[in-house]
């Protein structure tokens, strides 16, 4: 794998599994890994070009100029790549074009750009609070200062609404100068859509009307944030009882409904979030996934698998209704979940991951991983702009011997049948239209690709793809992100192209995304077959050797890395359930398909480096028992938590207080080194990870001894020992071992 | 469908028929409850992060079908210990013998429990894991530690002791698969 993708990651945001494409479907069957892209649409690009005009569109099939397209500058005329229509210029573009004078979508290094479209009007985002009021006093002490502070940061003019909910919910009026604080809705109870409009007071069916009536829930920051200031400050816990032996009764549920409902009645299709702080689990009305006695415990794995769940099914049904018609309306809900124990995730994700909305994990608000994310997501750009974008769709164009099989990601399909769309669907398929309620920079999409031709030969040396993604920005116009890449077509024959253009970080990526959206319908262990079997049939084409002879196997550089990262996930959060809850694998899951490569792969094999008197900078060090030596200092970034890890003899130095002593400031400077690098991860990164130090031994360094290659642990299951760390799991060396046998069988 | 259930009814009616048992597995944090757990589970030795969730297991131990349940025991999470024990027929305890800095903390952390109302008719047994290690605490080091003698003297041997509270402590090694069987069984005699 080239330099290339990486610049070409840079420039467009995009990856691919292959950088040359085979011709026929045959081919690119028998390459094993399929065609698949791997977009941010919203990646922030350095000098993208952002102008103020409309796009040119092909007449036949609404695809974008851009520079890929063939010009015929004597007739001014241009050939759209991907439904080979001739298109001529419009009039003001005819008057001024040439080889020499192109309009910024032409020129060949705006392969992504973006236009601010009209009308010149400017709609600002909608936030809606959703606040569980049942933690305990402290807890929710912790959530309202979190609150408040935001408060103080959203932008002025965005719209912000108020609900919290326990045993019922209860939406806020902001205005407050007429008689009633709040109106009150019945946890338990079903509401339809024109009921809540009706109990809300809202009248009249044209959106002006309804939009006058809902100001009192939904008011600029500027206009009600000392009257939502203090009833964050007067807000306390739950008034409703709870008896021994059981848990408080949330309404979850209808407290999203309600949220969902004001803002379907008044804002459908204008950028908004509903942000839901949830600090347990829902158990009350639709939705709930537990009764209110404890000794009926949340659901577990095994529950789940003995069909022992009768909450799940109904309440997975409930939250899915929920999102899919925020999702319609264009909005996103986010889920900051702060509890120690589970709080249906597992139910609950699809409003995350069918809006686009954030989703934060954590045992308390307390946690810098719930404060300092949510900070984060009202932070500014240069411009003094949010970094989200609202409301998004996003279309995908291909030329014509290839078609769309689906996208996996966040958001929602807009089914629809057109010549870009492959009969065989993978992941959100049936459709080159798709829907976000949320998207920002780093929210990342995979596409896969079908090869439709059936002959030999290649009908064409390239091949296109063109997105776009129109979204409304947080500064309230709407835009248009354009990128169009293309790739070179290569014969059958030409196996080195193939080779020297497998960029194995996005295939391994793609594979981990292909899991886990199978793993929503398919039993894990068959998810685990089905990679190695993958696995196997890429090295045996790939790989080099003589059959029967495992020792004559080779792999080249451009696939060397891949078994390894099979190796990682595999064993993995995301596929492996033993002591990782039902919430918490729908958590990783639900992260993992929407980051980029980069990140989804720091998540199937976290990064290791080390510090040490040896090197003055960091090194990266094998993920492996081996590295853990005495004389150094480890970080471990898994994306979710970053750990700094003390080896022996530097905690027996920090015990002595050498630190302190004037004549060793470099190991003074030596512990600083990892906790500033730690810190710039955590400023980059969202959600922010937890960060954690610890020492040779203490019981936190099994977040490191869980995730290290147990090498040197000898051949299959025998117990070895190497300090304190006992293991029988197998290890990459049996693995590969394992591999290559059946590899070079025949 | 007639004969599983005959099959079931027939086992039921030699003795054999598997009872269930609500277990619940608590302690600090490293102690060793999830790997035990997982030894149980699947007779393997593997390193696992610290539990957060509280996670279950169904285990067949014996003639007895148990239902675990594996708590985190960082500070945290022992906040949420008091939810799992409803109806709770056995605890089982972990104690790292070899952390001998938390031995007060784990002492606090089982005498809030044995004061429980609801558990003062609950079984306790108490492990003493980590014993391979060459500074682990002997069991008399560690009986003291945890204030145990203060609750009687059940015994490890299999008879019943009327008038002393089933609480005993079982040294193991989770790591050489030795010493806990012992515990399971002390405690199957009270869940027959
Ligand atoms: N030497 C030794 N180490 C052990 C033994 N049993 C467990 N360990 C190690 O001690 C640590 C115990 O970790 P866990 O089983 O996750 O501990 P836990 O009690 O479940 O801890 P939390 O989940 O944090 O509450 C692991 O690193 C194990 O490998 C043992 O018998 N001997
Ligand atoms: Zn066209």
């Amino acid at each position: 794998m080239s330099e290339d993708v990486y610049t070409l990651e840079a420039k467009d945001g995009i990856r691919c599994t292959w950088q040359n494409w085979p011709s026929n479907k045959v081919t690119a069957t028998r390459n094993v890994i399929p065609i698949c892209l791997v977009y941010t649409p919203l990646k922030e690009i350095e000098n993208i070009a952002l102008v103020e005009y409309e796009p040119i569109a092909c007449s036949r099939c609404k695809s974008v100029l851009n520079p890929h397209v063939a010009i015929d500058f004597v007739s001014k005329a241009w050939g759209c790549p991907f439904c080979m229509t001739r298109n001529s210029f419009p009039s003001h573009y005819k008057a001024h074009i040439s080889e020499t004078t192109l309009p910024a979508e032409l020129m060949a290094q705006y392969t992504t750009m973006e236009y601010i479209l009209p009308p010149v009007v400017a709609l600002p985002p909608v936030f809606v609070f959703v606040v569980d009021t049942c933690c305990d006093t402290e807890e929710l002490s912790y959530l309202k200062s979190s609150l408040q502070q935001s408060l103080s940061i959203l932008p002025a003019e965005a719209l912000i609404g108020f609900i919290t909910f326990g045993k019922n919910v209860y939406a806020y009026n902001l205005g407050w100068t007429e008689n009633t604080r709040c109106y009150a809705f019945r946890g338990d109870k079903k509401y339809e859509l024109p009921q809540i409009k009706d109990l809300l007071g809202l009248i009249g069916n044209d959106p002006r009307s309804v939009q006058t009536g809902a100001r009192r829930f939904l008011m600029p920051a500027s206009e009600c944030e000392l009257a939502l200031n203090n009833i964050i400050e007067d807000l306390s816990k739950d008034a409703w009882p709870v008896p021994q032996g059981s848990r408080p009764l949330r309404c979850v549920g209808n407290a999203l409904n309600i949220a969902v409902s004001l803002m379907e009645l008044a804002y459908t299709r204008h950028g908004g979030r509903i942000m839901l702080f949830a600090g347990g689990a829902a158990s009350f009305g639709p939705g709930m996934i537990v009764g209110d006695k404890l000794v009926d415990s949340i659901r577990t794995q095994s529950d789940i698998k003995n069909d022992n769940a009768k909450y799940l099914k109904p309440a997975i049904q409930f939250y899915q209704g929920i999102s899919e018609r925020a999702a319609n309306n264009g909005h996103a809900i986010d889920i900051f979940c702060c509890a120690i124990d589970q709080i249906g995730l597992l139910e609950m994700r699809s409003l995350s991951e069918k809006t686009g909305g954030y989703l934060v994990l954590t045992d308390t608000f307390k946690s810098d991983v719930f404060r300092l994310s949510l900070q984060k997501i009202f932070s500014r750009d240069d411009t003094g702009a949010l970094r989200m974008g609202f409301n998004s769709t996003i279309q995908a164009f291909t030329s014509p011997d290839i078609k769309i099989n689906g996208a996996i990601g966040p958001g929602i399909g807009v089914k629809k049948k057109n010549p870009f769309v492959s009969e065989v669907e993978i992941g959100m398929g049936g459709t080159n239209h798709w829907q976000i309620g949320s998207i920002d920079n780093q929210t990342t999409l995979s596409f896969h690709l079908d090869i439709v031709n059936q002959e030999p030969q290649a009908k064409r040396t390239h091949a296109f793809v063109q997105f776009q993604t129109k979204y409304q920005h947080s500064g309230g116009r709407s835009r248009l992100r354009v990128t169009t890449v293309k790739y070179p077509v290569v014969e059958t024959a030409n196996i080195a192209k193939f080779i020297s253009g497998f960029d194995q970080e996005t295939a391994a990526v793609i594979m981990a995304r292909w899991a886990v959206s199978k793993s929503e319908t398919e039993e894990t262990i068959d998810v685990i077959r089905w990679i190695d079997r993958t696995l196997i049939r890429l090295v045996k084409k790939f790989g080099e050797y003589q059959q029967e002879m495992p020792h004559t196997f080779r792999l080249c550089r451009e696939f060397g890395l891949y078994p390894q990262f099979m190796f990682h996930m595999r064993r993995s959060q995301f596929l492996q359930t033993f002591n990782v809850s039902p919430d918490e694998s729908a958590y990783y899951r639900t992260m993992l398909v929407r980051e980029n490569v980069t990140n989804s792969l720091l998540m199937i094999q976290p990064a290791l480096l080390q510090y040490s008197f040896e090197s003055p900078h960091p090194t990266p060090v094998l993920l492996d028992i081996a590295s853990l030596k005495n004389n150094v200092i480890l970080l471990l970034d898994t994306f979710f938590t970053v750990l700094i890890w003390h080896g022996d003899l530097i905690v027996k130095w920090k015990k002595l207080g050498y630190q302190e002593q004037e004549e060793y400031e470099n190991f003074r400077e030596l512990l600083k080194l990892p906790v500033a690098d730690a810190q710039s991860i955590l400023v980059e990164r969202f959600p922010v990870p937890r960060l954690i130090e610890t020492d040779c031994g203490k019981g936190a360094e099994r977040l490191l001894k869980a995730k290290v290659n147990p090498s040197g642990m000898g051949a299959g299951n025998a117990t070895v020992e190497s300090g304190n760390y006992f293991t029988e799991d197998v290890s990459m060396k049996t693995f590969m071992d394992r591999l290559i046998e059946y590899a070079v069988k025949a | 469908m007639f004969l599983v259930n005959w099959f079931y009814g027939a086992l039921g009616y030699l003795g054999l028929y598997q009872k269930n048992a609500k277990l619940v597995f608590l302690g600090l944090d490293n102690a060793g409850k999830s790997t035990l757990l997982q030894m149980l589970k699947d007779d393997r030795m593997a390193q696992l992060e610290p539990t957060v969730h509280p996670q279950s297991e169904e285990l067949v131990m014996g003639s007895i079908r148990f239902r675990t349940f594996d708590l985190g025991g960082h500070e945290i999470a022992r906040k949420i210990w008091k939810d799992y024990l409803g109806s709770v027929d056995g605890i089982v305890f972990m104690v790292d013998s070899s952390d001998r800095e938390r031995f007060e903390l784990s002492r606090n952390e089982l005498n809030e429990l044995l004061s429980m109302e609801e558990l003062q008719n609950v079984p306790f047994i108490i492990l003493g894991n980590k014993i391979d290690l060459t500074d682990a605490a002997s069991e008399e080091e560690l009986r003291n530690a945890l204030g145990l003698d203060t609750y009687g003297y059940y015994g490890k041997d299999l008879k019943s002791q009327p008038g002393v509270r089933p609480i005993e402590l079982f040294m193991c090694s989770v790591a050489r698969r030795t010493g806990y069987a012992e515990g399971f069984r002390w405690l199957s005699q009270f869940l027959k």
